[in-house]
């Protein structure tokens, strides 16, 4: 019996190849529309790109807005416009690699469609998924969307700066929606408005860095 | 609405296996779709229902979807139970890792071909397993039993 996602599934192990090849972490993420995937990539390249060189592809159903706001800060985007397609697929995202050099990158970030279902079901190449969870959503959206945070290999509260000021997200809730998914995917608070509060964050980032260098030969890393 | 890329991948599967097998005609399709396989079959039935008229062999196919129930293996107990989507703990003694062993698939499990020479006779062929190296979970999400569209 054949996986339905098998064509899907071989361009993705294809990216993947490509992405080791040049030593390039890839990291897909993924939330709802609103939940500040931008706002947390716009925060983290301000804070990391003199140490590595970052990239980022964006997935939109319309506009090139978040490939503006990244290229602003001086690193390449690509975006993708899906269209009426409401996730990101292997296959866009290996016609965008051809327009995006991989070599000298440490580190490139592929924002998905803001949406909680569809793109949980497509494997791009990366090597982890993170979901944003912003504070200012339901704390039992991992309940709703199984699918989506049991892909998750960490999930991060964003917003939340905003915690004191909302009675109705509890963040243990959150914590213990995500359990009764069967994983101990870590979960992370960060506000990206507020530097310090993204160390959490960032230190999640470096460890995956790390790993990466453990495992592609030291002449590319 | 992502069951309509799903669709077109399985149409394109099950129209390969015909030509590979010199079959002019597709009459069943049926696949496996877990509570957990992110797929809604209700969806991809109506989308296989539009997109089987987009080649001849595979116009008046049959869809039959087969949802198999999510079961999960304790890694703390080793026992396996039944469950939902998001109560994914050990019904048992409350460990929260555990494996999904059944309820995330998302394949074809049967294609049924009639062939050029003897129209009346149906072949049944099931295709072998071909493992898709996946280093990051990516699994699926859903809802409800079987459907079927003619």
């Amino acid at each position: 019996m054949q996986d339905l996602l098998a064509a899907n599934d071989r361009v993705a192990v294809h990216n993947r190849e490509h992405f080791d090849e040049h030593g390039v972490l890839a990291i897909n993420l993924m939330s709802s529309p609103g939940a500040g995937k931008t706002a947390l990539l716009e925060a983290t390249i301000a804070t990391l790109r003199d140490r590595y060189r970052i990239a980022v592809i964006e997935g939109d159903l319309e506009t090139d807005n978040d490939a503006v706001r990244i290229r602003a800060l001086g690193v390449p985007a690509l975006q993708i416009t899906t269209g009426t397609a409401c996730h990101l697929d292997a296959q866009l995202v290996h016609r965008a690699l051809h327009d995006l050099p991989l070599s000298g990158l440490d580190l490139l970030f592929i924002e998905n469609v803001g949406n909680l279902v569809c793109p949980a079901s497509f494997d791009l190449g990366q090597h982890r998924n993170v979901t944003l969870l912003s504070v200012t959503e339901g704390d039992d959206k991992p309940e709703k969307y199984p699918v989506m945070f049991r892909a998750s290999d960490l999930v991060v509260l964003s917003k939340a700066d905003l915690l004191g000021v909302l009675d109705d997200f509890d963040p243990e809730r959150a914590a213990a929606s995500l359990r009764a998914l069967g994983r101990d995917t870590p979960l992370i608070q960060t506000a990206a408005r507020r530097v310090p509060a993204l160390a959490p964050w960032l230190n999640w980032l470096e460890e995956q860095l790390a790993e990466r260098r453990a495992v592609v030969p030291a002449e590319l890393a | 609405m992502h069951e309509l890329s799903v669709c077109q991948a399985l149409l394109r599967q099950v129209t390969d296996i015909a030509m590979d097998r010199g079959a002019g005609v597709v009459e069943h399709i049926t696949i496996e779709a877990g509570p957990l396989s992110g797929i809604e079959p209700d969806l991809l039935a109506r989308a296989f229902g539009i997109l089987r008229a987009g080649s001849r062999a595979t116009a008046q196919a049959l869809l039959s979807i087969e949802s198999p129930a999510v079961i999960i293996r304790c890694t703390g107990c080793s026992m396996e139970s039944p469950t939902t989507p998001n109560r994914l703990v050990c019904p048992l003694c409350g460990e929260f890792r555990t494996r999904v062993v059944a309820g995330d698939e998302l394949r074809l499990r049967r294609v049924e071909l009639r062939m050029p020479e003897s129209p009346d006779r149906r072949t049944v062929c099931a295709k072998p397993v071909v493992a898709a190296s996946k280093p990051t979970s990516l699994e699926k999400d859903w809802n409800n039993s079987a459907a079927e569209t003619r």
